[in-house]
């Protein structure tokens, strides 16, 4: 019987499964919002609210009065102060493939980053580039200041 | 080497480590060329660029000039919570059935939230089965949530995952019936 009930529940999840095994565009959320703030994708730029999703190339900006905060789904935390540019160059999750991946770079402003699942599980696979140089992220929370070059 | 950062108008390309809240300190490294400048304190800083192995105290006063509108935007940090289940079923545990109003609160209480719910198993019997148990789980507990509110959150905001046999929190050896093994965890931003 416990069988039987395995079989029909698995076939009643088998579209959860097909959902899940095909790539999840969404690699994070809006959560705060201050002032202006724009996510950027290579043909539209988005005035940043609240639930807002996130997707990998993605540019958050935020203004000379604006701040934004988003978390990522491996538990990231990031929240940009003012005059700030930020992109997700790359984000992989998938523990249990052991996919885990997450590049941004930063070209000016400011940065508070508390790390997620990822920086626990494969910490050399986050980086973050800055003009100045690269920083590696070891398991952690950390600030940032870059100076703008404009 | 240790210095108090108290230039004002300095070129400001650093980074400073700051405590965890659990009260620990992780590890963060700035890379150069000819080497690594290695942070391991809170409020410890080093210039972007600078000399290799030169770092600095931040003072709070610093911290709040430079990062005060940074932090002040930070969204709440993600919460996760087990839910146990019945052997070799989707069925919670009593125990953890009552514990699903907790989730449900939480949800509610964050302004736009979205949810992880990541489906495990203990390795009783076949990896295969396992795997296709744990993502029942993790779809009947989102029906579950969806069931007892269904204006909590929305589906497109809920992220099924399955780990079948492969990620358990106990460690065990293979065909081993072990309780707090058989969860899943649902993790709230």
């Amino acid at each position: 019987m416990a069988t039987l009930r395995l079989l029909v529940l698995a076939a009643a999840f088998s579209w959860a499964a097909n959902v899940s095994a095909t790539e999840d565009p969404v690699i994070g959320y809006v959560k705060t919002v201050e002032g202006e703030a724009l996510v950027l994708a290579a043909d539209k730029a988005t005035p940043a609210k609240p639930g807002l999703p996130l997707q990998i190339g993605n540019m958050l900006k935020t203004g000379k009065q604006g701040s934004m905060g988003v978390t990522l789904k491996d538990n990231t935390v990031m929240s940009l102060g003012p005059d700030t540019e930020l992109v997700v160059e790359d984000y992989l999750y998938s523990p249990s493939k052991g996919d885990l991946k997450l590049d941004a770079s930063m070209n000016k402003g400011s940065l508070n980053y508390v790390s997620g699942v990822i920086a626990k599980l494969k910490p050399e696979a986050i980086s973050l580039k800055t003009p100045a140089g690269n920083i590696g992220i070891r398991g952690t929370h950390f600030l940032v200041t870059v100076e703008g070059k404009d | 080497m240790t210095l108090v950062l108290g230039l004002a108008g300095c070129a400001k390309n650093y980074v400073v480590l700051l405590p965890n809240d659990d009260g620990t300190t992780g590890k963060v490294v700035v890379e150069a060329r000819e080497g690594v400048t290695l942070l391991e304190k809170g409020r410890e800083g080093a210039d972007i660029g600078g000399r290799v192995g030169k770092t600095f105290e931040v003072s709070d006063k610093q911290i709040a000039e430079d990062f005060g509108e940074a932090l002040a935007a930070s969204p709440e940090k993600p919460v996760s919570f087990l839910l146990y289940f019945k052997v070799g079923t989707d069925i919670l545990t009593p125990a953890s059935e009552a514990d699903l109003p907790k989730v449900l609160a939480e949800i509610r209480r964050r302004p736009v939230p979205d949810i992880s719910v990541i489906g495990h198993t203990d390795t009783m019997g076949d990896a295969d089965v396992n795997a296709r148990l744990s993502l029942m789980r993790a779809g009947s507990t989102a029906e579950m949530i969806g069931k007892l509110d269904p204006s909590v959150i929305s589906a497109d905001r809920i992220s099924i995952e399955s780990h079948g046999e492969k990620n358990l929190l106990v460690p065990t050896p293979d065909n081993t019936d072990e309780p707090r093994n058989r969860r899943v965890e649902i993790t709230v931003r």
